[in-house]
């Protein structure tokens, strides 16, 4: 995955109160896990953790980046 | 359907009916959001010039040619000839599932490679690849992402060890490497994404090191860090004492082995807070593992 610009994390830090440092690591922390499984051989324990995972990022996006608008925050593209 | 544009970028080895080949294609349609089973036009296919940029930029950067660009990985002289490249853009296929090998994520700005629809989509225009680069101009998302290569260990490999356990350099796969990029992306994007897909979930993942990364051939766990990182096919590896310039963080386990430029971060770590990301070099294991990864395939 590619690294989260640093004038992105700046922006999101800036501009939502409720962000903060850590929370932005776990987030990009569990973006990243997600693409080190084999999603099509995954054994069940595997895709438990992922439903967690999962469950956990739409926290994450509920409170980093819905609020500034959606996906497209930051500098983008 | 418009007539498909198929480029050669470079031939690769002409001599074998299945050289190692990198695909890169304009992504038809856009699953958004991911998982849905809804499907939109992308807009690349509505700006040739864009993506023909995008392929551009892809090659030089896996063959070491941006400006200031310290990692070459493929400008090596007994691999760089035998790489094939080649290029797809087929405009006019309508936006459904079996043209879509992109999704615009739920829950991020990731473009995500729909992995599955890699082989059934080439295989239409009579192609085939090892990694397949599907290049997007989504409006709403633009992050790269990349899934590992699922080797195909029923077949050939050439073996290696890594810490005493054997595994193989396989020569064919199941599913190829894949990425989903934007038209947009720029510095060591494409080549960090590569690196990713070249990798293998059977034999070796390439792993993202500004996280915490679960244990792979580039990363592992453990305090206090110990001098040798890894032993791979007999070689002692040393460790990366202080993550270059970045250092590691309170608080995590996982350390990473030594650099070729100790003074900028390595490929797959942050390389976009260097003072020039393009300076950027692999690890040790990082660089070996994929050229060795990459010698057997082109040896098959």
């Amino acid at each position: 995955m590619e690294p989260l610009k640093p004038e992105d994390k700046t922006f999101i830090l800036e501009n939502n109160p409720q962000a903060s440092p850590e929370e932005i690591e776990e987030y990009e922390q569990l973006l990243s896990v997600r693409f080190t499984e084999d999603p099509d051989l995954a054994p069940e324990p595997a895709l438990e953790s992922a439903r967690s995972r999962e469950s956990r990022l739409t926290e994450l996006y509920q409170k980093l980046i819905a609020p500034l608008g959606g996906p497209a925050v930051g500098s983008g593209q | 359907m418009s007539t498909p544009v198929i480029k050669v970028i470079r031939p690769g080895d002409t001599s074998k009916p299945d050289p190692f080949t990198i695909c890169i294609v304009a992504n038809p349609a856009l699953e958004a959001p991911r998982g849905a089973g809804q499907f939109i036009t992308d807009p690349v296919v509505s700006d040739q010039p864009a993506f023909d940029a995008a392929v551009t930029y892809i090659h030089n950067c896996l063959f070491g040619l941006l400006p200031g660009q310290g990692e070459a990985l493929l400008a090596v002289p007994d691999i760089a000839p035998k790489v094939r490249i080649v290029s797809l853009f087929v405009p006019g296929l309508p936006p459904q599932d079996a043209n879509s090998l992109v999704a615009n994520d739920s829950i991020s700005n990731q473009l995500i490679a729909r992995r599955a629809m890699a082989i059934p989509f080439l295989s239409r225009f009579g192609l085939t690849a090892d990694v397949v680069y599907c290049v997007s101009k989504s409006s709403t998302h633009s992050r790269a992402t990349a899934w590992f290569t699922s080797d195909d260990d029923a077949a050939g490999g050439l073996p290696f060890t890594l810490d005493g356990i054997t595994f193989h350099h396989r020569f064919h796969h199941l599913i190829p490497g894949t990425i989903a990029i934007h038209t947009g992306a720029s510095s060591l994007t494409a080549l960090h994404e590569f690196q990713h897909a070249l990798s293998s979930y059977s034999n070796g993942k390439i792993v993202d090191l500004y996280v915490q990364s679960p244990p792979a051939v580039n990363c592992k766990h453990g305090r206090p860090i110990p001098p040798s990182f890894a032993n791979y096919n007999g070689t002692n590896l040393g460790s990366d004492p202080t993550r270059d310039s970045l250092g590691y963080p309170a608080g995590w386990v996982s350390f990473y082995c030594a650099l070729h430029n100790q003074n900028v971060p390595a490929v797959m770590d942050n390389y976009p807070l260097a003072t020039a990301p393009e300076s950027c070099e692999n690890d040790v294991i990082t660089r070996r593992f994929i050229l060795e990864r990459l010698r057997a395939k082109i040896s098959r």
